[in-house]
């Protein structure tokens, strides 16, 4: 329900035809530069990859100067078993051995410069997308996936979607959970950008089960990137990641379909 | 209950003004003030005396006043702003029941002539620090957005109050939250009073007589918010003749009809408002426009009647709605309604008494109605008020105000019904329920004729009810403990002693000081961290976890009128101390939450600042200029470090000017000129990627500025006709002269040209909007 407002908006704006948008450049403080790490494990075949990078100032570039020379650790604590990534490309960090596996207890260690950075995920249990559909009229000039699944009642559940179109993945995504819909079959519009969906693209979804540490790091990203409007007191989002980093690190199930938009 | 003997002989003992001279045979004249043409009661309306200077009293709401005066003759002069000064001389040796009907003063020149001869001093002392009163006819020439008069609007171009920003009604006063202020429609609590949320106000001014605003030094008989008071009081009706009259503007239109009923003991007035942008959306090709809908209308009613010389009963209605729908697939409606009845008895000419049986209630439902999913979500706040006001006017000196009142909140927090075959459960949070009570006690005291002493004290109670379970949350938001409580168990008592005082000091026939404390409570908690003064707010009264608000706030004020009472000047400052101020954690969520409060965090807040005000009150040309200048910053453990922080209403300047002249007798040219500094707001110092999206990152909590908002109105009325039957006129503004880019929304987001930048967009609402009304009357 966290699309109430734009479109609240939406109606103002086309009522009030007096209102206008334009892009204005207000002065913004420049944090120092905050180390990133972002990653994640699943049950999909191997290698999982881990990334480290600095934050940039907002009208920079959408470059983030990747960070090397760390070592990074995956743990499988449920079966006890170690895999030290190599670093692949700068910043990029690979694994060899490991292998995701739902109920599994992940933990990840990174030290850099001497600062230890630690985090804990366990894969939940897999939950499978049945099918996705598109919805063309609930929002003016916008086609919208529609996920179609079930929501398993005995387990309390995180989701995450993505988009890829024409095999290119889509900078956005969308949180879910079952709070309001525990043991509910789910049909849900995905929010996509005007125009990123077009006529006889290739669309695939990716149901992502999560836990609950990623998805609270996730979902107040998702406010913060697309909806920081709409917040009374917008703030950086909490990472699962301990030791003063930005970003999140997950144990995760995916689950794709895909279809063409008629 | 104590007879009423003794509790009056309680107050004299307790109070300190009471014990003053008695010797001389006094006697009482009290009655009741009305207009001559509508047989309207005028709410504060002075009566004085030219051979008592400093002595005098004002009419309460119901036009009633009471004086003891020693035995003698006099020259009694009733005056009240804008009507033609009634002078009497009378004989005093009985107690006397005078009633008074004052005429309008038609045209302004006449007025110039009033001022001049009123016991000019009264102004000065009768008004407590940080009080305004506006009659109507005050704001009618005062331009507004797409020419809807609304005193809400008007009320923020006075010092110390400031606008939340363009498309929203709510309002900040001396610093507080907009939630922090009590809006009373005849006593009855109005929780939203915003239209189109937040375009226009409820108040629909064609059936309103009267507002006072208090921003501090508040009577005892008010309490339950933080900041401010807004005591509005509709029409009672014309008990002379049938009339009718309204007005077609662009946005809405609006009709009253009011006459007398029953041989004119008692009238009727029924005012009515729509808005009809809705009709013409209809219409449109796009088809987005023609399936969305956006509309609100409102109802005012009441009624009463005078039985007798000593009993009169009042009954008033309110009720508002506002519907907006998105392609028939996204639902909105909301609104207040409101009921009172009352019973006004005077007991003997020096006890006044008032009861009231009062209804409150707002709703909104938000309606999903799309391909996937079918959901109505609701919440709701509803009040039944009983409150029992009592004025004794003892003596010449002393007039008491005592009373009890108490009000049982029932809220909703949430409701969500869905259809089977919607992705959503249905959730039904537990309702809440409180009683809120207070026994009130205050003395009017004019200690001498130049000094003057209002002091009492609230003690207020707030009691947490069953049934419901009640939790208690460890600082991590993980529930410790559950208690189940029986219906109308008391699970926690608050009690608060509200101290009161306000005290003026007249320095010479046309300066005064004035000194003020007041202690307030709030126990109604307004959640909303949505950065909207949006209408899914959830309402929460205090409980086990949430403490009952608190302001200590101490005020000084000088005040000075020169050129004969033509100009008016007074300059204030202020300190407020808060306690218990409610914030939330990061990433909380306040829709279907039943552990609500596990996201609450508490601390505290100061503000203080110094309002200048200057008033051009007669002649051609009346007007204000009004400046403030103020700091509010709160300090909550877990924000910015415990450290005190801006609060986001913090606006460091706020000046604004109001003009209007009468240039001939048909045209009146008004404008309004109003400058502030932006709002505190929290902007990113830096970006991320997660997923592939740009995510931002914050540094400490409100340390960025919205731009400053400024904007010029100006409008103009043309007197079209007017006879002793037919009253007609246009009325033109334009809202934003210049054009002025006033942000509405700011939104840092990808941007959509340029995959690998960022931008900040900006929303402005109204840039430039002329606007025509023709108002009628006959």
């Amino acid at each position: 329900m966290r699309i109430q407002t734009p479109i609240i908006i939406l109606v103002l704006l086309i009522l009030f035809s007096s209102s206008c948008q334009k892009v204005i450049t207000p002065q913004l403080s420049n944090g120092a530069p905050q180390l990133v790490i972002e990653g994640a494990v699943s049950d999909t075949t191997g290698p999982y990859h881990i990334n480290i990078s600095k934050t940039v100032s907002f009208y920079a570039d959408n470059t983030y100067p990747n960070v090397s020379g760390a070592s990074v650790t995956i743990t499988d604590q449920t079966v006890g078993v170690n895999d030290l990534l190599t670093e692949t490309s700068t910043g990029v960090y690979t694994t060899h051995s490991i292998v995701g596996t739902p109920g599994h207890t992940y933990q990840l260690q990174v030290v850099l410069n001497g600062k230890n950075y630690t985090a804990v995920s366990t894969m939940p249990l897999p939950v499978a997308l049945d099918s996705i559909t598109f919805d063309y009229t609930s929002v003016k000039n916008m086609i919208q996936p529609v996920v179609h699944y079930q929501d398993p009642a005995a387990f309390v559940n995180y989701y995450k979607y993505n988009i890829t179109v024409n095999g290119v993945k889509l900078n956005r995504f969308q949180t879910d959970e079952d709070r309001l819909m525990n043991g509910k079959y789910i049909n849900e519009d995905l929010v996509t950008d005007t125009g990123a969906i077009k006529k006889n693209n290739l669309v695939l979804v990716n149901l992502d089960g999560i836990d609950k540490g990623a998805y609270n790091f996730l979902q107040e990203a998702e406010n913060i990137a697309f909806y920081n409007d709409q917040l009374a007191t917008p703030a950086t989002p909490t990472s699962n990641i301990s030791g003063g980093c930005l970003g999140y690190f997950s144990a995760q199930t995916v689950s794709s379909k895909s279809a063409v938009v008629k | 209950m104590l007879p009423l003997k003794h509790l009056v002989i309680i107050l004299l003992l307790l109070s300190p003004g009471l014990v003053l001279a008695q010797s001389k045979k006094t006697f009482t004249i009290s009655g009741t003030i009305k207009d001559k043409a509508s047989g309207e009661t005028l709410p504060a309306a002075t009566v004085s005396f030219v051979e008592l200077p400093g002595k005098g009293v004002t009419s309460n709401s119901y036009g009633f006043y009471a004086i003891s005066i020693p035995e003698g003759s006099y020259t009694m002069l009733t005056t009240y702003t804008g009507y033609t000064t009634d002078t009497l001389k009378i004989l005093l040796t009985k107690n006397m029941l005078i009633n008074k009907s004052l005429a309008s003063a038609s045209g302004q020149l006449q007025e110039v002539k009033i001022k001049s001869s009123t016991a000019r001093s009264n102004n000065i002392l009768t008004t407590p620090a940080g009080v305004q009163r506006l009659n109507i006819k005050d704001i009618n020439n005062v331009p507004v957005l797409l020419g809807e008069k609304d005193v809400l609007k008007t009320i923020q171009l006075l010092p110390g109050i400031v606008s939340a920003g363009d498309g929203n009604a709510g309002f900040f006063v001396r610093g507080g939250a907009a939630d922090q202020n009590l809006i009373l429609l005849d006593e009855a609590t109005v929780y939203n009073p915003s239209h189109f949320l937040g375009f226009f106000s409820v108040f629909n001014s064609d059936a309103i007589k009267d507002i006072s605003i208090y921003k501090g030094g508040m009577p005892a008989n008010y309490g339950g918010r933080l900041s401010s008071v807004e005591d509005i009081q509709m029409n009672d009706g014309n008990n002379q003749k049938f009339g009718a009259s309204g007005g077609i503007g662009l946005i809405a239109s609006r009709l009253t009809v009011d006459g007398p009923l029953f041989n004119n003991k008692g009238s009727f007035i029924i005012s009515a408002r729509r808005s009809y942008v809705d009709l013409f959306t209809g219409f449109a090709s796009d088809t987005t426009t023609k399936h969305s809908k956006i509309y609100f209308y409102d109802v005012n009613l009441k009624g009463n009647y005078q039985l007798d010389s000593i009993n009169r009963i009042f009954l008033s209605g309110y009720f508002g709605k506002d519907v907006m729908s998105f392609r028939n697939s996204y639902g909105l409606d909301y609104g207040n309604s409101t009921g009172t009845l009352r019973w006004n008895h005077i007991f003997s000419s020096k006890l006044f008494s008032n009861t009231s049986l009062i209804y409150s209630n707002y709703t909104y439902d938000v309606n999903i109605d799309d391909n996937t999913d079918n959901i109505k979500v609701s919440s709701a706040i509803t009040d039944y008020h009983f409150k029992q006001d009592f004025t004794y006017y003892l003596n010449a000196s002393n007039k008491l105000g005592f009373g009890l009142e108490s009000t049982y909140h029932i809220t909703q927090p949430g409701t969500a019904v869905a259809t089977a075959s919607s992705s959503y459960n249905d959730v039904f949070l537990e309702k809440k329920y409180a009683l809120e009570s207070a026994l009130y006690l205050s003395d009017e005291w004019n200690a001498s004729d130049k000094l003057k002493i209002t002091y009492g004290v609230r003690l207020s109670d707030l009691s947490v009810l069953g049934p419901g379970n009640f939790y208690t949350y460890d600082k991590d938001g993980n529930k410790t403990d559950s208690t189940y409580y029986k219906s109308g168990k008391i699970v926690k008592s608050y009690i608060t002693p509200e101290p009161r005082f306000a005290a003026s000091y007249q320095l010479n026939p046309t300066s005064s000081v004035k000194l003020s404390y007041d202690r307030n409570v709030q126990n109604i908690h307004l959640l909303n961290n949505s950065a909207y003064l949006s209408t899914t707010n959830v309402y929460l009264p205090s409980s086990n976890n949430i403490k009952p608000e608190i302001a200590d706030q101490v005020a000084l004020g000088y005040y000075h009128t020169f050129h004969n009472n033509g100009f008016e000047f007074s300059s204030e400052i202020y300190y407020k101390n808060l306690q218990n101020q409610i914030d939330y954690k990061n990433g909380a969520d306040l829709v279907g939450n039943p552990n609500i409060e596990a996201d609450l965090l508490y601390g505290s807040g100061r503000a203080y600042g110094w309002e200048t005000y200057i008033k051009k009150k007669s002649g051609k040309f009346t007007g204000w200029i009004s400046y403030t200048l103020s700091k509010t910053e709160l300090k909550i453990p877990g924000i910015n470090n415990g450290d005190y922080y801006p609060a986001t209403q913090d606006q460091t300047n706020h000046i604004s000017l109001v003009g209007m002249y009468q240039a001939t007798k048909k045209w009146t040219f008004s404008a309004d000129f109003v400058y502030n500094t932006g709002d505190a707001v929290t902007w990113p110092s830096g970006k991320f990627s997660v997923d592939g999206a740009p995510v931002y990152y914050y540094g400490a909590r409100n340390s960025n500025r919205l731009p400053a908002y400024n904007r010029l109105d100006i409008g103009a009325t043309l007197l079209a006709k007017k006879t002793t039957k037919y009253e007609s006129s246009w009325t033109f503004s334009i809202y934003n002269l210049y054009g002025q880019s006033n942000p509405y929304d700011i939104i840092f987001q990808a941007d959509p040209n340029n995959a690998n930048k960022t931008q900040v967009q900006q929303t402005t609402l109204f840039k430039m909007v002329p606007s025509v009304t023709y108002n009628f009357k006959f």
